[in-house]
């Protein structure tokens, strides 16, 4: 453990921590992919957030010893797994790209984890991994038939069957439906209120808010913010979203909306309204009841991605 | 240890898949195919010629290499293609295990494809010479190549995705080319280290067919080319743990 005595003051720092990460920076040649990043994660899950190309990747890969720091250092239970690899039989990764063996059956693949890991009765150990993510029904397909969901499920199965005290999941839930990705969240959750420390990347907040209130954001390779997702919606209370709502009456739906007092501006083409605001859950509830006031269809509501990174730029430029 | 050895059967069957398999069988087979086809009238000098300019021109100087070739760099390379290295590295085993499991799949695999090989050529000399102590001598020879190309094209695999073209223009150039021409370079070829092997321990006679470029300057011996084979494996097990330990893992 690598734990301080004392409370930490820093939010991005945790008591307790079984993962920490100490001033670490990582180039790849001319290109910082992250710059000085200190940070601790403990029990529970933890969402480190943040837009593509922010650095959550590298800083993952670099916790599982993956790959080495440039400067700086990381310890996961005490030790740096990359020169102790006894430590994977406590932590694993569930990778972002596919990692998987296309030939494979998803039971064989669980199987396989378990087997390399050392796991004491490995088939046991994967039909309970197989049934947590409740791929039992295509347990015995081929890996390489599967959508990209169930491949991220079978995924989750092949970290999950160490039984694992730390597991970290690089955007674990691209590509799965709305039925699995909450059913995936409430597995992360439960996984965590175990006791077990959970990290969890992803560009998404929506996502990330359901699993955690403890958030580490990251932009450019440097640390945002970090702490209670509340106190980080508050630090960027002062800079608007930008939300694109697609309806089949823009015209009027633009309208309403810049009476609105969460609006800050609003445009709108032949498809929707892009609408800038402060306060993106009530501009949701708000476009919704106006809707349905006014009998317009909503076809779409989405946070642009670029609105998303100046929120974390701006946070970068704060800390 | 278990996990150790899972990992190096499963990547066994896994660089050995049905059309790759079937592909390389067919190369091992075709010398002994050719050495049974054109050897039916011929007279006992003859035959030996053939046999031996098939099995150094053909068996040990194109289908060994091959064959190791191919298993080889695909025992690391597949898994960084397909972006599965995080599945393997990330286990409690030590980066110098998971290169020695690989490496030993990869000589097993290939060292298997070039055994059957070299017993269809033992079986063609057999039949038609009515000799039939050349196949376990092709056998060692072949595992013997094998395992040294094993040990450097193992790490090749990983080191760069043209791994294949790498391996071939050091087969076909460097020890095709250049060691056939210059006898001091002959040490480090692998598959002449194998062929040395099966000229020490093969019937009589067939050493007086192989052609002097073939050897250069190896001496035949089946104890200093198994030396050779250890200490190169000993070596490339050492440099794939190397550089599974101190290169990104990307």
């Amino acid at each position: 453990m690598t734990a301080p005595d004392t409370p930490p003051a820093d939010p991005a720092v945790v008591a307790g921590a079984t993962v920490a990460v100490n001033a670490v920076s990582k180039w790849f040649g001319q290109k910082v992919a992250v710059s000085n990043v200190t940070c601790s994660f403990g029990a529970g899950v933890t969402g480190l957030l943040g837009p593509n190309a922010a650095g959550k990747t590298t800083l993952l890969r670099m916790l599982t010893g993956l790959i080495l720091p440039s400067e700086g250092t990381i310890a996961v239970l005490g030790t740096n797994p990359r020169h102790h690899p006894a430590t994977y039989r406590k932590m694993a990764l569930v990778p972002e790209e596919n990692a998987v063996y296309a030939n494979l059956t998803a039971r064989a693949l669980v199987r396989y984890s378990a087997e390399l890991s050392g796991v004491a009765d490995p088939g046991a150990a994967a039909e309970r991994a197989i049934a947590a993510v409740e791929l039992d029904d295509a347990a015995d397909r081929s890996v390489g038939g599967f959508s990209k969901g169930m491949r991220q499920r079978a995924k989750v199965a092949a970290a999950l069957v160490i039984d694992p005290e730390v597991l970290i999941l690089d955007e674990p839930l691209n590509g799965t439906d709305p039925i699995q990705r909450l059913r995936l969240i409430a597995l992360f959750r439960r996984i965590g209120d175990e006791g077990r420390t959970v990290i969890v990347s992803s560009h998404v907040l929506q996502e990330v808010e359901r699993m955690t209130d403890r958030v580490i954001a990251m932009v450019d390779g440097k640390l945002a913010a970090a702490g209670d997702i509340t106190a980080i919606r508050g630090a960027m209370a002062d800079i608007p979203y930008r939300v694109k709502v697609e309806a089949d009456d823009p015209r009027r739906l633009a309208s309403a909306l810049v009476a609105s007092d969460t609006v800050r501006g609003v445009e709108f083409d032949d498809r929707g309204v892009r609408v800038e605001t402060t306060d993106l859950r009530s501009l949701g509830r708000r476009v919704t009841v106006m809707a349905a006031e006014l009998g317009i269809r909503l076809r779409a509501f989405r946070p642009e991605d670029d609105s998303l990174e100046s929120v974390f730029r701006y946070l970068v430029h704060r800390r | 240890m278990t996990a150790v050895l899972r990992l190096a059967t499963t990547t066994a069957g896994q660089v050995l898949g049905l059309r790759r398999f079937l592909g390389l069988v067919a190369l091992a087979l075709l010398p002994a195919l050719i050495v049974y086809l054109s050897t039916g009238r011929a007279s006992d000098a003859s035959r030996l010629e053939t046999f031996a300019g098939i099995t150094v021109g053909f068996f040990f100087g194109i289908a060994v290499p091959v064959i190791a070739l191919v298993l080889s760099t695909a025992a690391l390379g597949d898994e960084r293609r397909d972006q599965t290295l995080s599945f393997i590295v990330l286990r409690p085993i030590s980066r110098f295990w998971i290169a020695a499991a690989k490496i030993l799949a990869a000589v097993t695999a290939a060292g298997g494809v070039a055994g059957i090989g070299a017993l269809g050529l033992g079986v063609a000399m057999g039949l038609r010479h009515g000799e039939w102590g050349y196949g376990i001598p092709l056998v060692v020879g072949a595992v013997v190549a094998t395992a040294v190309y094993g040990a450097a094209f193992v790490p090749l695999g990983y080191l760069t995705e043209r791994a294949t073209l790498a391996g071939l223009a050091f087969v076909f150039i460097l020890e095709g080319a250049v060691a056939g021409a210059i006898a001091a370079l002959a040490s480090v070829s692998p598959w002449r280290i194998g062929l040395s092997a099966f000229a020490a321990i093969s019937p009589r006679g067939v050493l007086a067919f192989i052609p002097s470029f073939a050897l250069g300057n190896v001496v035949p011996g089946v104890g200093g080319a198994i030396l050779k084979a250890v200490v190169v494996l000993a070596a490339g097990t050492w440099f794939t743990s190397w550089i599974l330990t101190n290169r990104d893992l990307v």
